[in-house]
C-alpha cells in the first residue's frame, strides 16, 4: 500500500487524539502519529487529496511532505 | 436589533480537549460556520457554549461539526426533540 507522510500542526495529545479519531472514521487506513515531530505517516489506498481533506477537518495546518 | 433575527443558545459537552490550542481550534472552526454568532469554549468545564441562529444551524449540526473535528461532543438538550 502507498505510504504518505504529512506534517500536521499538533501541539498536544488532544490534537493527536483528534487526528486519530478523524482518520479512524475514514476507515481502511493504517497510520502512525509522531507527536514530537508533528508528523503523520499514513498507509492507505485513499488518495492524497482525500487524506488531506480528512486531516484538515481537525482545523489544523496540514502540509503534504511526500511519499515514503 | 433586527426583529427577524432569531437567536438560540446551546451548551455542548466536549471531551478530549487537553490544551488551549484545542480550544482555539474549535473556536476558530465553529465560529466560522454560517449562522454562528458567538462561541465560547471552556477547557475547565469541558464544554462549548454557542449562540447561533436556529434558522441556519441546529444544536445537532454543531455537535456534528465538533465531532467531525475529532472531539467527543455530547449534546445536553433541556428539551429533547423526538
Amino acid at each position: 500500500m502507498p505510504k504518505h507522510e504529512f506534517s500536521v500542526d499538533m501541539t498536544c495529545e488532544g490534537c493527536s487524539n483528534a487526528v486519530t479519531r478523524v482518520l479512524n472514521k475514514l476507515g481502511d487506513i493504517q497510520f502512525e502519529i509522531d507527536l514530537p515531530n508533528k508528523k503523520v505517516c499514513i498507509d492507505s489506498e485513499h488518495s492524497v487529496d482525500a487524506l488531506m481533506e480528512t486531516l484538515k477537518k481537525t482545523g489544523k495546518t496540514v502540509t503534504y511532505v511526500g511519499p515514503k | 436589533m433586527d426583529p427577524n433575527m432569531s437567536v438560540s443558545c446551546v451548551s455542548i459537552s466536549v471531551e478530549g480537549m487537553t490544551c488551549s490550542s484545542c480550544v482555539w481550534t474549535i473556536e476558530q472552526h465553529i465560529g466560522k460556520l454560517n449562522g454562528v454568532h458567538h462561541i465560547k469554549v471552556s477547557l475547565e468545564e469541558k464544554n462549548a457554549t454557542i449562540i447561533y441562529d436556529p434558522k441556519l444551524q441546529t444544536a445537532e449540526t454543531m455537535q456534528e461539526a465538533i465531532d467531525d473535528m475529532g472531539f467527543d461532543a455530547i449534546l445536553h438538550s433541556p428539551h429533547p426533540v423526538p
